[in-house]
């Protein structure tokens, strides 16, 4: 049953969700609901900041997506050829993303959340980043049921 | 991406008529609720029961429009269930937008 799915699509905002339905169907009869919905943010999270950061919203460019299924975790590994993150955002992981004061409404984020929601989304979370390609690697471990 | 409004006296529902919310529509979403707040709609109830998906672009684009309205009025949200409560709950801001279960609830929070 372990399977490799290589999918790709164009640095385009408007196609993230075709990557979106597509893994979160390879998960669907894997993983829970939750588990699922959660992967499913974490691949959009992850395509939506290299389109609109990595590429700065530049269309043309390739964004590889390979989904490895085993028996007891799903793998997902986004692949691109943009401006890395910078370092001190993969280091702190923006920490204090969600620390914020829900009274001070002027100064409530709407943004810098991605890589947050990323790490809390999935079980492990690596990346690196070689001269001219980055490489996203996200594992969700499949429950015991 | 379709919205339909319904009036409740001075509380104007918005139902959005998508499955999603993500970084490809929240620019337009975000017009969309702009315009609605600037004719003077500040008090408003988003109705989420039909979003199975929201990403945190299309999160940011409802913070936006409660900063847009400011002190002048309130946002509520209602019938947000699923991944999209669970969004809400991660990043916490549902310290900021109580989520309520029907539209009715969240029409008693925003009355002026």
């Amino acid at each position: 049953m372990p399977g490799v799915v290589r999918l790709s699509i164009d640095s385009d905002l408007n196609q993230v969700e075709f990557i979106a339905r597509a893994v979160r169907s390879l998960c669907d009869n894997l993983l829970g609901r939750e588990d699922a919905e959660a992967v499913e943010l974490a691949v959009v999270e992850a395509m939506n900041n290299i389109i609109k950061h990595g590429y700065q919203g530049r269309r043309g460019e390739a964004v590889d997506v390979n989904v490895t299924l085993t028996r007891s975790e799903v793998e997902v590994e986004v692949v691109d050829h943009a401006t890395p993150i910078p370092e001190h955002i993969v280091k702190g992981g923006e920490p204090l993303a969600f620390d914020f004061d829900a009274t001070d409404v002027a100064g409530l984020p709407e943004g810098g959340m991605g890589l947050t929601l990323i790490r809390m989304s999935m079980d492990e979370v690596d990346y690196v980043s070689r001269p001219g390609e980055n490489r996203l690697r996200m594992v969700k471990r499949i429950a015991a049921r | 991406m379709t919205l339909n409004d319904t009036a409740h006296g001075d509380v104007l529902v918005v139902h959005v008529e998508d499955s999603r919310i993500d970084a490809a529509r929240a620019p337009e979403f975000k017009t969309a609720m702009t315009e609605r707040i600037d004719r003077g709609h500040v008090r408003l109830v988003l109705d989420l029961s039909k979003v199975d998906f929201v990403d945190s672009s299309g999160l940011g684009a409802i913070v936006s429009c409660l900063k847009r309205i400011g002190p002048r009025g309130n946002l509520a949200v209602a019938g947000a269930k699923g991944a999209v409560a669970k969004l809400f709950a991660l990043t916490r801001m549902d310290r900021v937008f109580p989520l309520h279960a029907s539209v009715d609830d969240a029409l008693k929070s925003v009355a002026g």
